[in-house]
């Protein structure tokens, strides 16, 4: 019996080391496609808020913007998007994929945040389905990422903090250009939010699924309802 | 501790809503004032006059079919200082059957320093049946300028619809909540939030015309939203509780469609 635990210990870590040197460079690369913002979900046509923010003078330069994203990453969006990036990853079968998803597009709080979940996972979901030859039904955007990222099998540790950067890297964009913020400025603001979003990863990572997700971001959800009758507009939400 | 389980049907005679059923124990009671004869108006009483650590409250009510109930709470609710880690639980759970509807009404919850809260609204609604809700928030006695330097919140707002989830809303604040209340995003100040949704069937004109006329009267720090067909959402912040109050009453006058529980307006 000893023996041949011994042995299964063995195996195993002979094959986790061989996962380790076959998968990541590949799939890594994969994952910095999705996220990028060549790929085309649109993301950089929504600012979430931002453009009433902005025009309401609630933010008005660089220090704002990083306290304004900051928030919004962890007490809004972007910690609940981990959370449902994850739960959507480790959804056992489509039914409690579906379950994910319907909690997602329930937990918007305005027109134009639903928009941008529902779009901006539309558009990913079939490009991805496309190229990779993989079966994704339509989902919210932090869904359909978990998902893919499952079915093409890179480690939901890479995704969150990728999902996470991207999610503020296309809000840094819009801030460059409602702010208006110089390319060095947004670049600065943007890598001080590394370490937030690897916290959020690692907590959405470690954390009870959906039962962790809330927030409380209150005038973000407030600027995004007024962004809807806002006079002048460049972006979707 | 205190259940209370409470029941509406329509009464076909006089087409009215009258008491189905009425159970309770512990510290809650219901009073039944007269109220607009096209629903049956409920005012929830606490005894215990608040709630604290380990508290464990339970309202569960049924809304038969084509009936309307409206609840509301005799007085603000207090969350007062938890002595130990256990959050005080309050736990309401609405169903409507077809043709019914809710009016979720409480009083303002104040949430003083050190206050452990963990509670739950759940609204199932039948095809048909409509719902409005507020759940109110007030961080401190704000009379007394209170720093709550230490909160334990979650609050959970929940609509179903045919076993679907139509509307999440997860407020979740830990930790300094004056001092989050005053980030950007936040609430730059606020010290009384309150929410509002209205779920109407999708194919309703109503939700849309409220909407039109709700914005141009909502103060600054206030928005709405249309977030689908039939579905209001509005969120609003204040300095005090009382300018809350102010702002809120004629959004829920307009979309009660009727007089608010008197226990609004002394």
């Amino acid at each position: 019996m000893v023996t041949i635990t011994v042995m299964n210990m063995v195996t195993t870590i002979i094959i986790t080391r061989m996962s380790i040197e076959m998968i990541p460079t590949p799939h890594l690369v994969t994952l910095m496609q999705w996220l990028s913002p060549a790929y085309p979900v649109g993301g950089f046509s929504y600012s979430h808020g931002l453009e009433w923010a902005v025009g309401a003078g609630d933010v008005t330069d660089a220090a704002g913007f990083q306290e304004w994203l900051a928030d919004i990453l962890e007490y809004g969006t972007g910690r609940n998007d981990a959370i449902l990036l994850a739960a959507a990853y480790r959804a056992p079968d489509a039914a409690a994929l579906r379950d994910v998803d319907a909690v997602a597009r329930a937990l918007a709080p305005s027109a134009e945040r639903l928009l941008e979940t529902t779009a901006q996972g539309a558009a990913f979901v079939r490009t991805t389905a496309d190229i990779w030859a993989i079966d994704l039904p339509a989902l919210c955007y932090p869904v359909a990422v978990g998902r893919a990222a499952a079915l093409i099998g890179v480690g939901l540790e890479q995704v969150l903090p990728l999902y996470l950067h991207g999610f503020a890297s296309n809000l840094t964009g819009a801030a460059m250009r409602l702010v208006p913020l110089g390319q060095t400025e947004g670049q600065r603001v943007l890598a001080a939010m590394t370490p937030l979003c690897d916290l959020l990863a690692q907590e959405a990572l470690a954390g009870d699924g959906l039962d962790d997700l809330g927030g409380c971001a209150i005038l973000a959800d407030i600027a995004a309802m007024k962004h809807e009758t806002q006079y002048t507009r460049l972006f979707r939400s | 501790m205190g259940t209370l389980l409470l029941q509406s049907k329509h009464r076909t005679d006089n087409a009215t809503s009258v008491l189905g059923d009425l159970r309770h124990s512990g510290c809650l009671k219901a009073l039944f004032p007269r109220g607009p004869a096209d629903r049956l108006s409920a005012v929830l009483v606490n005894t215990s006059g608040g709630i604290t650590g380990g508290d464990d409250l339970r309202v569960e009510a049924r809304i038969g079919a084509g009936s309307r109930l409206s609840l509301t709470t005799q007085a603000a609710e207090r969350i007062y200082r938890a002595s130990g880690t256990a959050p005080g639980r309050v736990s309401t759970r609405v169903t409507v059957e077809a043709g019914g509807r809710l009016d979720w009404l409480p009083q303002e919850t104040i949430l003083f320093d050190d206050a452990r809260l963990d509670r739950r609204l759940r609204v199932d609604l039948a095809d048909d049946a409509q719902c409005l809700l507020v759940e109110t928030l007030v961080f401190g006695r704000t009379a007394m300028g209170e720093h709550v330097g230490k909160l334990d919140l979650s609050d959970r707002i929940s609509v179903w619809r045919d076993g679907q989830p139509l509307f999440i809303d997860r407020t979740r604040l830990g930790g300094d909540a004056s001092a989050l209340l005053r980030r950007r995003a936040l609430g730059q100040g606020a010290v009384a939030v309150a929410s509002v949704l209205l779920a109407t069937q999708a194919g309703s004109s109503a939700a849309p015309a409220f909407l039109e006329r709700l914005r141009p009267q909502l103060p600054a720090q206030a928005g709405a939203s249309l977030i689908r067909p039939g579905l209001l959402f509005l969120r609003m912040t204040a300095r005090d509780s009382f300018e809350l109050r102010r702002s809120l009453i004629p959004v829920l006058a307009l979309l009660n469609d009727g007089p608010l529980p008197r226990t609004w307006m002394i």
